[in-house]
């Protein structure tokens, strides 16, 4: 029962997540036709494997390559590694002036080359890993309906990924702003400005909401940017619709120009993750003067 | 594109990751730049120091260069002195030998022509004695004669 290919289910396809949950009627599922009723209880398996595998690759680049002892000539992918380490360290000593905090720097090399490595798969033409997919589980006869098989490659299209990275962000700033400034002085920070002790409730208010939307911002500009490249990108794609070579050629030459220009938004997002990381975490360990 | 419990999976991923960041990337990369990085401090400090010292030996040199030049001039001077003391003592010298010289030559000489003087009146005598003889025809008895004939050399 193939469906009809239209351009709303071709978008549609390419902003479904390959999701497994656990559901009521059927116990553990991977059907799509399931998602609603899967709830919470659900995981977009394709963001999940792309991203570890994005991880691991980034722990294989910065952990395999030869790092030559300080009196020897670096090797090349050791000049490459090194230059990403002062990089982080450079905009940690930026932001953070000094610190001995020793988990900021391991922090934010690992978003960065982590959030570039993930926004980099939007570079990989739209089409390539929805289709491999789609005709690998139906060849392998997992799906009954080839449009039934879904994959989306761009992990940080996805909300709960980028969330996910910005909730362990958030975590940890309050983790420092705990261990720093005492539960008290936390406590305080929350409460007692900006209109002193007499205005507490509102106080809070405004500090809670200061406080959660850094995470929520962080995460959703990541997922913005990306999720509109990738939008743009399945648009262009749609030219292909049209059957025709001017539309042909004219998508061609779009996918270019959006893919060079798109080459800045997925170095400059990581890098603004990285920075804005580093900054939370630095006003995380600022004290008093309030 | 609901959230759901993949958040909480990436976030826990996401702390897996930086552990292992944490743990076994970012030590060894860091300590091996640290390491380039003091061992290049040690070498330009090095490099300062051989600069330092070249500039001192530089230093050095000059001095003793000039000392040199100077103990060499003063050297140069005291053996010209010499050399000129030595040649004068050498001329005053050479001209006492040569007055001296001179002075017993002309003893000589002048005993010489004493001498002769002295042969030359003898033989003078004699032949007076011999011609006069001649002349008077008279052996002259040289030794009757005597005082005579010595009052004649004399007086020649």
């Amino acid at each position: 029962m193939a469906k009809e290919l239209t351009s709303k289910s071709y978008i549609d396809h390419h902003l479904t997540n390959l999701t497994c949950g656990k559901t009521e009627s059927v116990g553990w599922t991977c059907d799509h036709n399931y998602y609603d009723e899967m709830g919470f209880m659900a995981f977009h398996v394709d963001s999940i494997t792309i991203s570890i595998l994005l991880g691991v690759a980034f722990v294989a680049l910065f952990k395999l390559i030869k790092l030559n002892p300080a009196d020897q000539k670096p090797t090349r992918m050791q000049n490459f590694v090194e230059m990403c380490v002062e990089f982080v360290n450079e905009n940690i000593k930026s932001i953070f002036g000094s610190t001995d905090n020793k988990l900021i720097g391991p922090l934010a090399l690992t978003v960065l080359i982590w959030v570039f490595f993930m926004n980099l798969m939007d570079l990989i033409p739209v089409d390539f890993l929805p289709e491999l997919t789609k005709q690998v589980s139906y060849a392998s006869g997992i799906v009954d309906d080839p449009n039934d098989a879904y994959f989306k490659f761009v992990p940080t299209t996805d909300p709960n990924i980028t969330l996910g990275m910005a909730l362990g962000v958030f975590i940890l700033t309050i983790f420092y702003s705990i261990k720093i400034k005492g539960l008290g002085g936390f406590i305080a920070e929350l409460t007692l400005h900006p209109f002193g002790k007499f205005a507490i409730p509102f106080n809070f208010a405004l500090e809670i909401m200061q406080l959660l939307a850094k995470p929520l911002s962080l995460g959703l500009r990541l997922f913005g940017n990306l999720y509109a490249g990738e939008m743009i990108f399945i648009l262009i794609a749609l030219l292909m619709f049209f059957q025709s070579a001017v539309f042909g050629v004219l998508g061609l030459g779009l996918h270019l120009l959006w893919a060079l220009f798109h080459i800045l938004v997925v170095s400059l997002q990581a890098f603004i993750f990285m920075v804005l990381t580093i900054l939370y975490l630095s006003m995380a360990h600022e004290t008093g003067d309030h | 594109m609901n959230i759901n419990a993949t958040l909480i999976s990436q976030a826990l991923i996401f702390a897996v990751f930086v552990y292992i960041c944490y743990k076994y990337i970012w030590p060894p990369i860091l300590s091996t730049m640290e390491e380039r990085e003091n061992k290049m401090a040690a070498g330009l400090e090095a490099a300062k120091q051989a600069d330092d010292s070249l500039e001192e030996a530089k230093l050095t040199y000059e001095k003793e260069l000039k000392e040199a030049k100077e103990e060499a001039a003063n050297i140069v001077e005291k053996a010209n002195k010499r050399s000129s003391q030595i040649l004068n003592d050498a001329k005053v010298k050479a001209e006492a030998e040569a007055e001296k010289i001179i002075e017993s030559g002309s003893k000589k000489l002048e005993n010489e022509a004493n001498k002769t003087r002295e042969e030359l009146k003898q033989q003078l005598s004699s032949i007076v004695v011999e011609t006069a003889s001649k002349i008077i025809d008279e052996e002259i008895d040289e030794k009757k004669h005597e005082n005579i004939i010595k009052k004649a050399a004399e007086e020649i």
